[in-house]
């Protein structure tokens, strides 16, 4: 399995020169990207004129080109010097700032409509220096950035939390802070579309927005794609019992692919949003013996 | 850096007590036009603290001259504004616009003015990262 980026490196090292460079030059990285920054604007639900906004680790600037798309002006922070460099050679409409999310922001209160960030928040779980804790990292961000936003604005994280308890911990640190709000799961079912981002609202929570999903048969039954927090003891446990149960029935694993294990892998595939042959009465049955 | 990221911006060093108005000590400054949109500027009247950006443009107007005479000259600001009667005087607000949004500090320094920390600014990106012992 690959390795997570914070494990290799501190974000200032690893988003080196060789790393920013990817994130100028690979389509496909700018479109992962700027879909990911669209969804963000989307979920931050911003009135109809430009406003202020926040990008915390806004890297080369690929979500503030988003924003500036839609006309909103932007500030971006950043720990790799590498990254900004890439943004200023860009030309990104945006203020830059070179400085760490750890130590909290450094602006005065109630200026921001809104903020975003991408795949950045992750990097707070780790401590990378002795002088880290990332409790206390957490809690240091969360409490200025609750400041620096206009009461009632609205943040949005895309995130890769690495284990249930680093999401737990991010929550809670943010509830702390007076944050409100909860995760939005697009597309749950698949693990390569799937997509987390946290909304938190600063002052009064409004309502939680849904989750993407593709193909509309199973969303009743299937899992949540959004989780309110109202008290953050009811979060994510990954039950016991269900652990233990997939570790006994592993050796009994039915080897026989029959017509219902066809029909079961045709419909989670649907699920993922994959293009699947459809059903006739010839699904699961034996070809002919050929002569 | 903008005069507007910079009216917004304030020291979090160890031992300061306000953190703002940063001094701004101007190596290089450039002139970059951007479009003039008046109803935002008139949605930002509430928010800028006008004394900082007054001091702000007293810090590099010296500068400005040296460099910039043969692209723009900045604009004369009122000592005090109102935001209802300013909202209405569209000049006041292309002057405002552009003071805030087409004046870029690209080299120089910000200056904490509590401990007089200095935080460096290169390419147009101030560096905030704090020491260790300053958090």
């Amino acid at each position: 399995m690959a390795k997570r980026p914070e494990h290799i490196a501190p974000p200032e090292l690893f988003y080196d020169e060789k790393e920013a460079r990817k994130y100028g030059n690979s389509t496909r990285m700018m479109a992962v990207q700027s879909t990911m920054s669209a969804r963000a604007i989307e979920l931050l639900n911003l009135p109809d004129r430009p406003c202020y906004l926040l990008d915390v680790g806004c890297g080369s600037g690929l979500s503030g080109e988003v924003l500036s798309e839609y006309g909103h002006v932007w500030v971006g922070t950043d720990i790799s010097s590498a990254m900004l460099g890439v943004a200023v050679e860009r030309e990104v409409e945006g203020d830059l700032c070179y400085a760490d999310m750890g130590q909290g922001m450094f602006f005065r209160n109630g200026i921001f409509d809104g903020c975003i960030s991408i795949s950045a928040l992750q990097w707070l779980c780790n401590a990378d220096k002795k002088c880290h804790r990332p409790k206390e990292r957490l809690e240091k961000f969360f409490q200025t950035l609750y400041n620096c936003l206009v009461p009632g604005a609205r943040a949005i994280f895309q995130l890769y939390p690495e284990t249930p308890q680093s999401m737990q911990l991010i929550t809670e640190c943010a509830m702390r802070c007076g944050f409100s709000g909860g995760l939005v799961i697009d597309y749950p079912n698949s693990t390569k579309a799937k997509k987390m981002f946290l909304c938190l609202d600063a002052g009064t929570p409004r309502k939680l927005p849904e989750g993407l999903s593709n193909g509309s048969i199973e969303e009743a039954s299937g899992p949540r794609t959004s989780i309110a927090y109202n008290n953050s003891s009811a979060m994510f446990h990954p039950g016991k019992d269900t652990l233990r149960d997939n570790r006994r029935n592993k050796h009994k694993k039915r080897n026989v692919k029959d017509r219902d294990w066809i029909q079961a892998k045709k419909d989670k595939m649907r699920r993922r949003g994959r293009r699947v042959a459809r059903d006739s009465k010839f699904t699961g049955r034996k070809r002919r013996p050929q002569f | 850096m903008r005069l507007l990221t910079h009216n917004y911006m304030q020291s979090t060093v160890k031992g300061t007590e306000k953190g703002y108005p940063l001094k701004i000590e101007a190596d290089k400054l450039e002139f970059d036009q951007s479009p003039f949109d008046p109803d935002f500027v008139r949605s930002l009247l509430p928010k800028i603290d006008y004394e900082i950006l007054l001091f702000a443009v007293g810090q590099i107007v010296e500068k400005c001259e040296e460099d910039l005479s043969a692209v723009v000259t900045l604009p004369k600001l009122p000592e005090t504004i109102d935001i209802s009667s300013a909202s209405e005087d569209e000049e006041l607000l292309k002057k405002l616009h552009l003071v805030m949004f087409d004046i870029h500090v690209v080299e120089g320094h910000l200056i904490c003015p509590d401990t007089g920390r200095r935080f460096r600014i290169i390419m147009g990106i101030p560096n905030m990262i704090l020491h260790e012992d300053e958090v």
